[in-house]
């Protein structure tokens, strides 16, 4: 977000290290941990989750598509569209895959250091883990505490370190969204146990 | 001509104390947004769409209008201010526009920004007045092959012009067409993808998609680095905003320069105002070298004037390409175009027809919101930028919270909520290995009028392809798109070759 980019390369601000050997370019010279996997096959090529999501995906339409009930549509019946799409998803991931096999890629690191993942998992699970209680739990706990409980679970993976006060805020939070949107609006939002019942 | 009577009836129609209040809502929500660093008007308007079912269509459509052009506002502030720009249009507008502000310039180069938004916007709405009607008048010449034309550049220019990689714009394509299919055909009734689900039957819902990918997949990404990379932000220099005359006049030429780019991408589907907003800047500096004392490189105000110019009015055209054809040349406005949809409205020549009491209101507010947008971001830009106080983590909590907020507000299913999570994190995944999203968005909302009228234009030929391309539009649709895709490629074998030497 905050990088510099040069102005010649519009698209190109988080375009790819030149083509290498697997080792990160700078990655080696920074302190901290050792990145996983460096030196290894899958060093730089964590991006080949998305081909395998969109080969998933892909499947998933085609798999889709042969076991459809058409009856006796006309020629391009309702399998006639998802079916090139199915086998264009399979084609561009065998293309997208063959590059990341060819070139590492290698993500900016602007933090002066080196971290064993590029990405903070601690704080993903904070953030993903809380929005998944939020979704389960909402119909049961009521929209105003599940909200606090999200806003607090989401300001720790971003690194908040006051626990209280965060509750406070987000449970103020959701009270204000739950007037404003229920009660003011009409939105249909569950009250939960704080309503009195299920 | 008969356009000026009906945009006074909009007036009138924009003029009542409530759309009135919408529009400067929306303005300020826009700014507000689009200052915030790495937010930016598609975030807003992506968490705004929810919100606006308990309001009337014109009303809500006035609301959008100004959270997008108030966007575009504050993104730039930001982009200036702090070198953050919160969507790809304002990357053009950091390089000198920041440097004025390391300059010790900053309010002149917030006041050059605004008038230049502001003069775009003005230049493109007013054309979009006398323009639209024309452009819906000849779509009605359209048939199905050539509204799959229209998508098929749709589609094709969004993934390959602005994304750096042409397979992961693709794939990002694919994937927001495959999610259009699932749920029952339109045509035939059969049940598609839905392995049974009755929560499916009807499809995945928009707004799940657009919170997910625009909004709830930011979070998750700027959650993934939050900790790790810690921009400098400080909010440098103070003073009024207005120009000298001499500057004034030195940045006037930009202006109209960058308006006159913009314009024409405002209808081509590229992306949005990204490629538009970098072609003003590059035609500037080009201008620039040849002058006797090159200002590039040292805070030049032209090239900061031209981008904004271009970027507003570009987006001001999609506005009336949205309008006119229901094509949607940008993320943005394909969020825009499925609020259409939910109302049950149809944007293209029926629109006119039928609505004209909205469709002129809202070409009404667009003016309203450019005038509103330049008093509020004038004087008090720097007030903006104290918005910048907010904390991250309550800054992106309640982003959270309003996400999960608007999908159950509009679904009430836990399943959408699930299902809001799922996609999220595959746009995490889009964000961190570098995926284009536009495409994903413009897929998702193109992907039914692509599919019906490719089948449409086949069941009536009796399967014969050629009826795709045998009209004289199709021809010059498909030879734009070739046209585009000729330079697309021209400007990567140049900018490869440059990497070489």
């Amino acid at each position: 977000m905050s990088t510099p980019m040069t102005p010649s390369s519009p698209a190109q601000d988080d375009a790819l290290p030149p083509a290498g050997s697997g080792a990160g370019p700078d990655q080696g010279d920074l302190p901290g941990p050792t990145p996983a996997g460096a030196g290894t096959f899958w060093h730089g090529r964590s991006g080949l989750i998305m081909p395998v999501v969109i080969v998933g995906f892909s499947l998933y339409i085609l798999i889709g598509v042969a076991t459809m009930d058409v009856g006796d549509a006309d020629f391009p019946g309702p399998q006639f569209f998802p079916g090139i799409l199915g086998v264009l998803g399979l084609v561009l991931a065998g293309i997208i895959a063959a590059g990341i096999l060819r070139r590492p890629e290698h993500p900016e690191n602007s933090s002066g250091r080196s971290w064993r993942f590029h990405s903070d998992f601690t704080a993903l699970g904070w953030t993903v883990g809380g929005f998944l209680a939020f979704a389960v739990l909402l119909p049961w706990l009521g929209w105003i505490l599940t909200g606090g409980l999200l806003f607090w679970s989401v300001a720790r993976g971003f690194g908040s370190r006051r626990p209280l006060f965060d509750i406070l805020v987000g449970l103020f939070m959701s009270s204000v969204a739950y007037l404003g949107f229920s009660v003011a609006l009409g939105l249909n939002l569950p009250s939960g146990i704080l309503g009195g019942g299920f | 001509m008969d356009s000026l009577p009906l945009l006074m009836e909009g007036f009138a129609g924009a003029f009542t104390p409530t759309n009135l209040l919408w529009v400067v809502v929306g303005c300020l929500l826009g700014t507000a947004v689009g200052v915030m660093p790495g937010l930016g008007s598609s975030m807003a308007v992506a968490l705004l769409l929810p919100m606006t079912f308990a309001l009337d269509p014109t009303a809500a459509f006035i609301l959008f209008a100004g959270v997008y052009f108030g966007g575009l506002f504050g993104d730039s502030t930001m982009a200036i201010l702090m070198n953050t720009p919160g969507q790809a249009s304002a990357i053009a507008s950091t390089f000198e526009g920041h440097r004025m502000a390391l300059d010790g310039r900053a309010p002149q180069a917030l006041a050059t920004a605004a008038i230049g938004a502001f003069i775009g916007g003005i230049i493109a709405s007013t054309i979009v007045v006398f323009f639209a009607p024309t452009l819906a008048e000849l779509s009605r010449y359209f048939g199905p092959a050539e509204y799959f034309a229209l998508a098929v550049f749709a589609f094709i220019a969004t993934s390959s012009v602005v994304s750096d990689s042409v397979p992961k714009g693709l794939a990002s394509l694919m994937l927001g067409l495959g999610i259009s299919t699932v749920g029952i055909d339109a045509v035939t009734g059969t049940q598609r993808f839905t392995m049974g689900a009755p929560q499916l039957f009807e499809g995945v819902s928009l707004i799940t998609v657009t919170v997910a990918i625009l909004a709830l997949g930011e979070v998750f990404h700027v959650a993934s680095r939050a900790r790790r990379d810690n921009p400098d932000l400080k909010t440098r220099s103070a003073g009024r905003p207005w120009l000298k005359w001499a500057e004034f006049k030195e940045a006037a030429p930009a202006w109209g320069r960058g308006t006159v780019i913009g314009l024409p991408f405002g209808v081509i589907p590229v992306g949005g105002s990204e490629v538009p907003t970098f072609m003003a800047y590059d035609v500037e500096r080009r201008l620039d070298r040849r002058r006797r004392l090159p200002q590039f490189g040292k805070g030049a105000i032209r090239g900061l004037a031209a981008p904004e110019a271009a970027g507003n009015s570009t987006t001001g055209m999609a506005m009336g390409a949205l309008l006119a054809l229901g094509l949607p040349v940008s993320a943005t406005a394909a969020i825009m175009l499925a609020a259409f949809r939910q109302y049950g409205l149809q944007p293209g020549p029926l629109l006119f027809d039928r609505n004209p009491d909205l469709v002129w209101a809202l070409l009404a507010s667009f003016f309203i919101a450019m005038v509103v947008l330049l008093i509020i971001n004038l004087p008090f830009a720097q007030l903006w930028a104290k918005l910048l106080l907010i904390p991250q983590p309550y800054l992106y909590a309640g982003i959270a919270l309003f996400c999960g907020l608007g999908v159950f507000a509009t679904s009430g299913r836990v399943f959408d909520l699930l299902l809001l999570l799922g996609i999220g994190l595959v746009g995490f995944g889009m964000r961190r290995y570098g995926y284009p999203l536009a495409p994903l968005m413009i897929g998702m909302v193109l992907g039914p009028l692509a599919e019906t009228s490719v089948r449409d234009a086949l069941l009536s030929s009796d399967g014969d392809y050629a009826a795709l391309i045998d009209s004289p539009i199709t021809w010059f649709i498909y030879g734009l798109l070739a046209l585009v895709l000729a330079f697309t490629v021209r400007a990567a074998v140049r900018r490869k070759s440059r990497q070489d030497i």
